[in-house]
């Protein structure tokens, strides 16, 4: 009788995926080089096909995922029968062969677009050949080291199911899909970087070819860190949402970096100048990403999520230090060409203050990456084990964060080119008094701690900076319009998208800065020991140990604790702290109940075990004041994000010289 | 100028290459070489409850007591586990040589609760002939310090266990180790 394989037939797809990403990036070269146009088009439909053989390959894992066809090797080893069908689906980026799977589908859908919708340029053809010489890698890793659609000879009847704390939250679908379409729309403006590089062309076109995919990317990332940041805050227990863990820390780098990319690529539209800079940022966020991916998969680094080892770990090291050795060199050998020919006119100016964003956040990420090998490399000298914890995260990063905080205020405000020393001197007056005021009263009503208070201090001064950015933009058109406040708004909301959008990410840092100062500075945490029927005090609320329970789906075994909460006599709710335990195999993990606020969470998780006789629960009790404001503030961030990127191409930005006028100082 | 700028770039890229590969090399705790703190040790007793098919030659419980005396490789599986069902049929090919030589090949199907029909099946499917008992509680799996599964220990005539495998065994790491045995005990 025949059969339909899926594992030969994925291990078909991406084989030929393989194939076309190899002759696309050698075809494109040529084409580009002998300016022969039917090889070039070949190149990109190359891409096309890729993409398609990509998803074909993606389709086979879902279907073999979805039927629990355990030939599969990828579905032996990580899936369950007993597994809810949408945990099936995301199994796919649960362990290291299929979440490569998925990077390379991704990176083949976006080379796709690319090659479908990218204007012709010179630069075009050599883009697309490094977004598929990208795509080589990936997708060669998929076929020879990692392939997930290896044959079982002997299918088990079940798999072990994917890691538990994965399967303990629905984050766990958005948070990986996030960070790779992060990472992969930040390949497209380092595909284009390298192209302008290798053409001699380290203009303009070469970012705003790419400066949606940036932005995009960029969006995707931070989108990707705050739903990484929830995810640990609800699965891991410990009621805090960043430990400055190696993984955390590799994927914070690249966006350090991309951040400072997307502010100071807006000096070169603008000025010409930063070149260098912007190449040189680019570069580091793509190789930061790939440094990242082989950190976290190569247990060279100790971490809690560790992927385990195998041959992608120095394959990743190996395509890391070629690309930093090619890109670096590139860039090296092309210096003539790519060094700035003007100079600062004046530090105190919008492009000083860019350069000034440059150099804190190469600085962060500097600090970040010391921190993260600094044990490596004391093991490598002198052969003894050492671990930097959060305590010399925080102290070297939080100055610096406030450095940034104050920037981000005044940096706005400055005019390009040399600021006219009147209005400087007014806005530097109204955001002095909005500093010293909020900060004060904050400290009147009981901030008393150093950071907490100056963030609170820094974060009116930015309110304050965003309202002068606003009446500045906005009065003059008041006085030119006979038009009311809000219809004028309204016209200037959608004539500078990007300008209103960068106001908006703004303000949704000076909220997630307030929510994390607060967070981190004023959680009480406590380990309180509950006899059933009896209650406690925790910070103003009543908690009592109502009764246990247990619950079981065909998937987990949950046994908890049923804990009313109460505040002066009033019932607020009940929390139902757990254990759940996934398969027979499987390791308890114990899942956070949380009470949201708009002020502050309560949030209890068991530290005992629940069982028919137990009489009594142990509880970490932890309530932490503004949490909830990260998350809004991430939401606000990427809100920010596509309200920039919406509304069609028109937010191009005009020469330097045709718009100074509206975007200085206001009047 | 370019020469020397590009030479710099090499110098540091080779160095956190360098740095990398230590990193990558020195091992680390997941190694396959992790020591057991078992080993010149007893091998911790147990009595589990056989399957079926074992009765006629062994009764219905296989206590570990009854066979010491004799050198004992004992191999840890479960029925969810892929490597198991790569290394069974070398388990058996082994026990169909060194049986006779008097060593006794026991496998253990722990970390698989209630997972008797699937024991049933896998020790069907590979026809084992050396006995296989349940590990219900997953306990005696604890008492033997298991890291994973499968694992297989090697414990000499005098009842101490001088050797364990972490993960699959290949036909030369049985020859090795039960030639060791057989050599000792002679």
């Amino acid at each position: 009788m025949f059969e339909l394989q899926l594992g030969p037939l994925g291990s078909a797809s991406v084989f030929l995926a393989f194939g076309l990403a190899l002759y696309g990036a050698v075809a494109g070269v040529l084409g580009a080089t002998r300016r022969d146009a039917r090889l070039q088009t070949s190149a990109r439909l190359a891409a096309v096909a890729g993409f398609i053989l990509a998803t074909a390959a993606v389709v086979v894992m879902q279907a073999a995922l979805l039927t629990n066809d355990f030939s599969v090797s990828y579905v032996a080893g990580h899936s369950r029968i007993a597994s809810p069908t949408w945990v099936k689906v995301v199994t796919m980026w649960a362990a290291l062969e299929g979440s490569i799977l998925l990077w390379a589908w991704l990176l083949t859908g976006y080379t796709a677009l690319l090659a479908i919708t990218a204007p012709l340029s010179p630069l075009r053809p050599y883009a697309i050949s490094i977004m598929q010489a990208v795509q080589v890698f990936f997708l060669g890793v998929l076929a020879f080291l990692a392939n997930p659609f290896k044959v079982v000879p002997f299918p088990p009847l079940d798999g072990p199911g994917p890691n538990e704390l994965l399967q303990n939250h629905w984050m766990m679908a958005v948070h990986p899909l996030l960070m790779y379409l992060g990472f992969v729309g930040l390949t497209v403006p380092f595909a284009y970087a390298m192209a302008a590089l290798i053409t001699r062309r380290p203009g303009t076109e070469w970012m705003t070819q790419t400066r949606r995919w940036t932005l995009t990317g960029w969006g995707f990332l931070s989108g990707a860190i705050v739903a990484g940041g929830w995810w640990s805050y609800e699965v891991l227990g410990w009621g805090g949402y960043w430990a400055w863990d190696p993984v955390e820390n590799v994927s914070f780098m690249p966006w350090l970096t991309a951040t400072a990319f997307i502010h100071s690529v807006q000096v070169q539209e603008r000025r010409r100048m930063l070149k260098p800079w912007n190449v040189l940022l680019i570069v580091a966020t793509f190789s930061l990403s790939i440094l990242g991916t082989f950190l976290t998969r190569s247990g060279v680094v100790s971490s809690v999520h560790a992927f385990g080892n195998g041959p992608v770990g120095p394959a990743f090291l190996v395509f890391f230090l070629l690309v930093t050795l090619a890109a670096f060199g590139l860039l090296a050998a092309r210096w003539d060409d790519v060094k700035d020919r003007a100079d600062l006119d004046s530090v105190v100016s919008r492009e000083g203050g860019f350069l000034g964003v440059n150099i804190l956040f190469v600085t962060l990420t500097a600090a970040v990456l010391l921190g993260t090998l600094f044990p490596l490399i004391v093991e490598a000298v002198t052969g003894d084990k050492v671990t930097v914890g959060a305590p010399f995260f925080d102290q070297t990063t939080l100055p610096l964060w406030m450095l940034v905080l104050l920037l981000m205020g005044i940096g706005p405000l400055l005019p390009w080119r040399r600021a006219q020393q009147q209005s400087l001197a007014r806005n530097l007056a109204w955001l002095a008094v909005a500093f010293v005021v909020s900060g004060a009263l904050a400290w009147l009503l009981g901030v008393h701690k150093v950071y907490p208070a100056l963030t609170v201090a820094l974060a009116g001064y930015n309110l304050m900076s965003l309202y002068l950015l606003l009446s500045g933009a906005l009065a003059p058109r008041l006085r030119l319009a006979n038009r009311g406040a809000l219809q004028v708004f309204r016209s200037y909301a959608v004539e500078s998208r990007r300008r209103v959008g960068s106001m908006i990410v703004h303000f949704a840092v000076v909220i997630v800065a307030v929510g994390v100062a607060f967070s981190s500075g004023y959680r009480v945490d406590e380990q309180l020991r509950l006899d059933f029927g009896s209650s406690a005090e925790f910070s103003g609320y009543t908690l009592t140990a109502v009764d246990r329970f247990m619950e079981r789906t065909p998937a987990r075994i949950s046994a908890g604790a049923v804990i009313a909460v109460t505040r002066n006599g009033r019932p607020v709710t009940t929390l139902r702290p757990r254990l759940n335990l996934f398969g027979e195999a499987g390791r308890t993990v114990p899942t956070p109940a949380v009470y949201y606020t708009a002020t502050h969470d309560l949030y209890l998780n068991l530290n005992s075990s629940v069982g028919p006789d137990t009489t009594f629960v142990v509880l970490r009790v932890v309530k932490s004041p503004l949490v909830t404001w990260i998350w809004v503030g991430g939401a606000i961030l990427l809100l920010g994000t596509a309200y920039s990127l919406g509304g069609g191409r028109r937010t191009v930005p005009a020469p330097a010289h045709a718009r100074e006028k509206h975007e200085g100082a206001p009047a | 100028m370019k020469l020397g700028r590009i030479a710099v770039i090499a110098v540091v890229v080779a160095a956190i290459g360098a740095l990398f590969a230590f990193g990558l090399l020195r091992g680390n705790p997941d190694d396959r070489n992790i020591t057991s703190n078992l080993i010149g040790k007893p091998a911790p007793a147990f009595a589990l409850p056989l399957y079926e098919r074992y009765w006629t030659d062994y009764g219905e419980t296989f206590a570990l007591d009854d066979h010491l005396g004799k050198p004992l490789v004992i191999n840890f599986w479960a029925s969810w586990c892929l490597p198991c069902y790569d290394e069974a049929p070398v388990l058996q090919q082994a026990w169909q040589a060194y049986g006779p030589q008097g060593v006794q090949f026991v496998g253990v199907q722990t970390q698989d609760r209630d997972k008797r029909d699937e024991g049933r099946a896998f020790i069907a499917r590979f026809n084992l002939g050396f006995p296989n008992v349940l590990d219900n509680d997953s306990l005696v799996g604890v008492d033997w310090a298991l890291y994973g599964v499968p694992e297989t220990f090697f414990v000499d005539a005098s009842g101490k266990v001088v050797a364990k495998h972490i993960g699959p065994v290949t036909p030369e790491v049985i020859e090795q180790q039960v030639g060791a045995l057989l050599r000792g005990g002679a």
